[in-house]
């Protein structure tokens, strides 16, 4: 059983990779493949964004597919699907072997934050996405693992390629084209607060060196969420009279399931492994849909009413804690908050995004960005643009397309290419044809709307010798200019851009207007 | 031999030396030197524009490597008019394959995303279709270069150019609101690396320091569709103008001399012609100009 157990996880990582590598533009306007799949089956993002904003994303109707298998065979998503329960399962291999050595009994954890969670979401706060194990995954590969991964490629073969050495550069120059076709990123991708979330995620794995599986056993959400449907599970475990108590299975355990004691074996902590079936000495451990179960005798979960009464208060205090923020008065948000094309209001959109990072992923220009701070605490790893590092490309749809939650809306190529998701202005004491006498037509040579927002005023102007010039000087037409921001990315003063976005006029709220129209 | 007998002898020398020359100038105009081909079909037109010239292997020979330099520096459809048509692109690479050349590289350095501008161009596949290699540029391969003009000194510039035996330059012609036109001689900003922005700052001179670097075997001017408003990129239908021309040429201040007048305007009128026909360049009067008008 082992054997499947780990081809199944194999598969099931190697799809994801598969998919995450995918999320990216190869130059058409759609992405060909379903990117954002693992997240439509997760259930506690399905529920969470019911309960907080009411609305339901039809791919979601896909997560009942695991509750259906958690109902009839208990956690084997956690077991045998789950790529951040393979990585754990990866990372627990180098635990050294003690034994005797007591764990954290901290399985209980788990229930508590997920019973938080939902308690916030009832009340419209969406935190799912910062620990949910898929949310949690993509993102931290999104945001750093892959970055890093690229950045160390990369710099392997750009030693070799400048060091030249004789009859190694081309052999290194085509494996290295071998892998920019297949698993590097087209461009190295940069993000704020990768280092944050990176070490957030190697923490995770680390914790595997303390007791394998930590997150999993302890920490994880969805398990909680699943361990609690699993109760009810079809597939039992049964112990027969040949179990001498000798306890090879108990470190086998990936769950922390107690096997070694026949009944009082846990089904909400079980990850359905099989390794108690494939260690015993005395094969008297089997799994199966028998009647003559251990069930009856088998103990639920005891959370504890005052434990689970105080998750339930924390979580729906948490929902004011966070929004008596100024930041979360729409009206009030930050000047540089700029929200992906087609994005919800900011009030709904926080209800819906889960902080997955896909739509930073697949950004083609690199521009999307983790909020640290400007949404407030809410709004944490939400995706900004940030026209210094990226523009939003004119005729590009993608984040809207891999968003699991449609906080960003899939939009037509021809409605978002109207959509405002700021307005340029320039800062007349820096730009070259206004300040300084010196030609330059940048942001208007790359100003994608025709007719295009930054139009000249020719001027006449005098250099310090006083000689006479004509010159273009730029203004932008506020009521054509879309925020795109591709002005600030290429202006060419670059330290702090002459022409800049910030989100007045954006078309997403009510209250952020600028233009009497 | 004294001071005089050397110098009789060196005159001589000098006229013999200068026979052949003044001889291949006279041949020199009855040949074409400017091709200007229209019909419906863009592949025909430039064909039998380069056959004006006698033919491709005029200019590739066998086993050459060939680079050819669209311009494809944006996010738009081959009907916006913002990139060189991709039938034009083709049949060159086709001409060239056809002429014996060994390799067919094509690239631009990009304004917009260099995936989406590939392929929404059109360009990247319609010459990989014809077998050239279509290569996204390289960072490591922009290298510092001594340009030693007026305005620009030093550039990082791609290598590849450098090391092609020929070099084929295809740009389209577009409006543009400092050049007021965009054609041959600014499609080489597309091989600049580095903050090539900051050449807007002194723009003629820049692209006339940038055409003496640089030496095309040949240049096809694409104004199958030009566009006369809103550029370098466009995007509105209503801006484009139906020409079905193309305009071939070793000369490159002729040939957007030429492209000038397709706009209404003359070769005098756009500084960076002005000033690379004052420089040797080329040749930006028109009158001298041979020009072969090819209607197919």
């Amino acid at each position: 059983m082992q054997n499947s157990r780990r081809l199944s996880q194999a598969i099931f990582l190697l799809a994801f990779l598969f998919l995450f590598i995918q999320t990216e533009s190869k130059g058409a306007d759609e992405l060909g493949y379903p990117v954002k799949l693992f997240l439509d089956f997760d259930p506690l993002i399905f529920v969470t964004t019911l309960l907080s904003s009411h609305a339901a994303q039809k791919t979601f109707y896909l997560s009942f597919v695991v509750i259906i298998a958690t109902l009839i065979s208990g956690r084997v998503f956690c077991g045998w699907v789950c790529p951040l329960g393979t990585l754990n399962n990866i990372a627990g291999y180098f635990k050294r072997r003690k034994v005797g050595v007591k764990i954290l009994d901290w399985n209980k954890v788990k229930y508590y934050l997920m019973i938080s969670l939902l308690a916030s979401s009832l009340f419209t706060l969406q935190l799912t996405g910062v620990i949910d194990p898929l949310s949690l995954l993509i993102r931290s590969f999104s945001l750093s693992v892959y970055p890093l991964f690229n950045y160390g490629i990369s710099a392997m073969f750009d030693t070799v390629y400048d060091l030249n050495p004789r009859g190694i550069v081309d052999v290194s120059e085509s494996i290295y084209s071998l892998f920019r076709q297949s698993v590097l990123s087209f461009q190295q991708p940069h993000f704020r607060q990768a280092a944050f979330v990176g070490m957030l995620f190697f923490l995770i794995l680390g914790m595997n060196l303390y007791e394998k599986r930590f997150w999993c056993r302890n920490l994880c959400p969805l398990g909680a969420f699943l361990g609690i449907l699993s109760r009810y599970a079809l597939l039992k475990r049964s112990v027969s009279e040949g179990c001498t108590e000798c306890g090879a299975c108990s470190f086998e355990c990936q769950g922390n399931a107690s096997p070694d004691k026949k009944e009082q074996w846990k089904p909400t902590e079980c990850f359905y492994c099989w390794n108690c079936d494939d260690i015993c000495p005395h094969n008297a451990v089997s799994f199966g849909f028998h009647s003559r179960s251990v069930s009856k005798s088998s103990p639920g979960i005891d959370l504890g009413r005052r434990r689970v009464i105080a998750s339930m208060m924390g979580g729906v205090i948490t929902v004011p804690l966070l929004r008596v923020n100024p930041l979360s008065q729409s009206n009030m948000l930050s000047t540089k908050l700029l929200r992906p094309p087609g994005s919800l209001e900011e009030s709904e959109f926080l209800k819906r995004c889960v902080k997955c990072g896909e739509c930073m992923k697949v950004c083609i220009t690199n521009g999307l960005q983790p909020a640290f701070l400007e949404a407030g605490l809410e709004g944490i790893w939400s995706p900004m643009l940030v026209p210094k590092v990226g523009y939003c490309e004119y005729r590009c749809t993608l984040c809207g397309q891999v968003c699991p939650t449609g906080a960003i809306k899939r939009l037509p190529l021809q409605e978002k290419m109207k959509v405002k998701i700021g307005l340029a202005m320039i800062d007349k004491s820096r730009c070259l044809p206004h300040a300084h006498a010196t030609p330059c037509i940048v942001c208007e040579e790359v100003c994608p709307t025709s007719t295009k927002a930054v139009w000249f005023e020719k001027s006449i102007v005098k250099n310090r010798e006083g000689r006479v010039i004509e010159i273009q000087q730029p203004g932008v037409d506020l009521q054509l200019c879309i925020g795109c921001g591709i002005c600030e990315a290429k202006c060419p003063v670059k330290s702090q851009p002459a022409i800049y976005v910030t989100n007045i006029g954006e078309s997403r709220s009510d209250k952020n207007r600028l233009l009497l129209t | 031999m004294d001071r005089r007998d050397f110098l009789k002898i060196a005159g001589i020398a000098g006229i013999g030396l200068s026979i052949p020359g003044s001889i291949e100038a006279l041949a020199d105009q009855n040949e074409t030197s400017l091709a200007v081909a229209t019909g419906a079909s863009p592949e025909k037109i430039t064909r039998a524009a380069i056959e004006a010239f006698g033919g491709m292997k005029k200019f590739v020979s066998r086993d050459d490597i060939v680079v050819i330099k669209p311009n494809m520096a944006w996010d738009r459809l081959p009907e916006q008019a913002a990139n060189t048509n991709p039938e034009v692109v083709a049949a060159v690479v086709k001409l060239c394959f056809e002429a014996g050349a060994k390799k067919v590289k094509v690239f631009d350095r990009t304004v917009n995303d260099p995936r989406r501008c590939y392929i929404q161009s059109g360009v990247a596949d319609a010459v990989k279709n014809a077998g050239a290699e279509v290569i996204f540029t390289d960072e490591r391969k922009f290298k510092s270069m001594k340009i030693q003009g007026e305005a620009i000194k030093e550039w990082p510039l791609y290598t590849e150019i450098f090391e092609a035996d020929k070099v084929i330059n295809i740009p389209i012609a577009k409006h543009h609101g400092l050049a007021k036109i965009t054609m041959s001689m600014k499609n080489w900003m597309g091989i600049m690396g580095g903050e090539r922005n900051q050449i807007h700052q002194k723009l003629d001179q820049s692209l006339v320091d940038l055409s003496l670097k640089i030496k095309p075997a040949l240049t096809v001017l694409d104004a199958v569709r030009i566009l006369t408003a809103n550029g370098p990129q466009g995007g509105r239908l209503s801006d484009v103008k139906k020409l079905d021309t193309v305009i071939v040429g070793v000369d490159q201040v002729a040939v957007d001399s030429y492209g000038a007048t397709l706009f209404g305007m003359k070769g005098s009128d756009l500084g960076y012609v002005r000033i690379a026909a004052e420089s040797g360049v080329g040749t930006m009067d028109l009158s001298r100009v041979n020009i072969k008008k090819i209607s197919i």
